[in-house]
């Protein structure tokens, strides 16, 4: 029965993982500020149930939540270009709740009363939280692997871009609206995703899962690991999923406990525990550096050359600057 | 001289206030053409309204014949402007040499499709340490923007603007809080670039590089020309000194 409980925080914590790598490609890798992911999640959580409910099968009913939540993505994408930071946030919040309302009323969400799935059956075999944990890691692993094509890739250089400088990007010939609903609708359909899954791991949804403070979980489980890398927000969605189980005492003031830890985090390591910039990252890449050496890129080998033949580093124009001063 | 970018009548205005109040402007394909003027006489709007960052609100921008007005910035980079900004806008996080190749994919960015190109390719980067070795970039070339000096910045604008292969680069004060060193230093790629016959539209308020590197200079005030020519005319000129320096008093 232990290991019933393990592989049910295990699912649980995966599925989070999900959540929070698609958060991270419209937060992280786009720049988007997004406090509604749990909007999303929802939405194909129960389409997913709804679908399967009425005899879809399973992995199809995942597919029909990808595409659903997708299109719900695109919308908010459209929004988002007319605004942005701050109003992009609030609206997003605002999203939420009324999302939030909506599965509360309608009738086929099952209204207050919710909404409770079957557990599906894979190649026969009905599935257990082992199962479901196994699932979304293969999602998980192949998610990553997309991600890592995409980091290397024109399109993974235009969000980079984006995220830094929008006018910039627009200066050197990227269409910043196309790729900012894109990357919204990559996000969410992911989302969808890890929704659906959810919905059949649970058993029973309703409005309250994917209400507000979700979103903020999921935000600070981006933040705490750090966002726009990859293994930030895997760190983050095991460190915040299994904490309740470690602060079960302390269950009541969860929300505050994620306040407190999202404030601590934003103003003394906003790049996350495990961002680029943190000196515990810094520490675990020296370690390794010692058994591993860097493989140079060719910008290392372009200053390399530049050094050596001359220009110590911070060159002479440096130094004149310094001189104003 | 075979003309490469003409605007006809532009017109900026923001409700009432009237940034370009009918302009017009004739850029010959090699030439180095500087625009001056005093402080909000409308230099960074005209460039705005012509590189799509602005829709105009009239008059007609055509380059080699072909109208273009209010094309959308992107479009236009495509198209072979490359803009350069006032307030240096490096993309931080990046080292110099990704901010370089981030330009050189100009063509690359068509959507869902660029997600199948690799970026850091060996012709991408063997472009991208030329343009990096021309703009004196080298010793810099592994920073993140972030931690580089503002000279660095200068020139990292004008790499990403040559990286692109302009047909046309528009030069928005590149000199703007820089020492006398790095002024001087700027000046010789600027006239780098000319030595190259590139075709160069010039915005700068340091009046003695404006008449070392231009052939031609048209001079802006409250949104209207007051003046072009040679920059020997041009210095000359009475309406041109009294924008700058003000009315002379006759009593």
């Amino acid at each position: 029965m232990a290991n019933a409980y393990l592989f049910s925080i295990m699912a649980t914590v995966a599925i989070f993982t999900l959540l929070a790598l698609s958060l991270n490609i419209i937060t992280g890798y786009a720049g988007q500020a997004m406090m509604g992911i749990a909007a999303f999640f929802g939405i194909g959580a129960y389409t997913a149930a709804i679908l399967t409910t009425n005899g879809t099968p399973f992995l199809l009913a995942l597919l029909a939540a990808m595409v659903v939540t997708g299109v719900f993505g695109a919308l908010l994408g459209v929004i988002s270009l007319r605004l942005q930071e701050d109003f992009l946030a609030i609206t997003t919040i605002g999203i939420n709740f009324v999302m939030a309302a909506v599965f509360n009323t309608l009738k086929i969400t099952g209204g207050t009363l919710g909404l409770t799935t079957k557990k599906p059956e894979i190649f026969g075999v009905r599935m257990n939280n082992f199962h479901f944990f196994i699932l979304t890691v293969i999602i998980v692993v192949i998610v990553c692997l997309l991600i890592n094509k995409m980091r290397k890739s024109w399109f993974g250089m235009a969000l980079a871009s984006i995220e830094n400088d929008p006018a910039a990007a627009r200066s050197f010939g990227i269409n910043v609206s196309k790729y900012q609903i894109l990357a919204f609708i990559i996000g969410t359909a992911l989302s969808g995703l890890a929704g659906g899954i959810y919905s059949h791991r649970m058993g029973f949804i309703s409005a309250t899962d994917f209400a507000f403070t979700v979103s903020i979980q999921v935000v600070s489980m981006c933040v705490i690991g750090g966002l726009g890398t990859i293994r930030g927000p895997i760190f983050g969605a095991i460190l915040i999923t299994s904490l309740p189980e470690i602060l079960r005492f302390a269950d009541n003031y969860r929300a505050l406990v994620y306040s407190l830890l999202l404030v601590i985090m934003v103003r003394f390591m906003p790049g996350g525990l495990l961002g680029d910039d943190s000196p515990i990252w810094k520490l675990i890449v020296k370690g390794y550096r010692k058994f591993v050496p860097r493989k140079k890129t060719r910008a290392d080998l372009i200053a390399e050359e530049a050094v050596s033949a001359g220009a110590a580093p911070g060159t002479q124009s440096v130094k004149q600057e310094g001189g104003l001063a | 001289m075979e003309e490469l970018m003409k605007i006809e009548g532009l017109k900026m205005y923001f409700g009432g206030l009237k940034a370009i109040d009918g302009f017009d402007l004739t850029v010959n394909k090699g030439e180095t053409l500087g625009i001056i003027g005093p402080n909000g006489a409308g230099k960074t709007t005209l460039f705005n309204a012509i590189c799509g960052v602005y829709k105009p609100t009239g008059g007609k921008v055509t380059l080699e014949g072909k109208d273009i007005t209010g094309t959308p910035a992107y479009k236009m980079a495509k198209m072979g402007f490359a803009r350069t900004f006032q307030i240096s806008k490096p993309l931080r996080g990046l080292t110099i040499f990704d901010n370089v190749l981030a330009a050189a994919g100009v063509h690359e960015y068509t959507g869902i499709g660029s997600y199948f190109h690799k970026s850091h390719t060996d012709d991408i980067e063997d472009k991208v340490e030329e343009i990096i070795l021309e703009t004196g970039l080298a010793e810099v070339a592994n920073k993140k923007a972030s931690d580089v000096s503002l000279g660095y910045l200068r020139r990292l604008e004008i790499a990403r603007a040559l990286v692109t292969d302009p047909k046309l680069i528009l030069l928005d004060e590149p000199c703007a809080g820089l020492s006398n060193f790095a002024i001087n230093e700027i000046t010789e790629l600027i006239l780098h670039l000319k030595e190259q016959k590139r075709s160069i539209v010039l915005i700068e308020h340091n009046l003695p590089l404006t008449m070392k590197v231009c052939d031609r200079i048209t001079v802006l005030s409250y949104g209207k020309k007051i003046c072009e020519g040679t920059p020997e005319y041009v210095k000359n000129d009475k309406q041109v000194i009294e924008a700058y320096l003000g009315e002379e008093d006759n009593d």
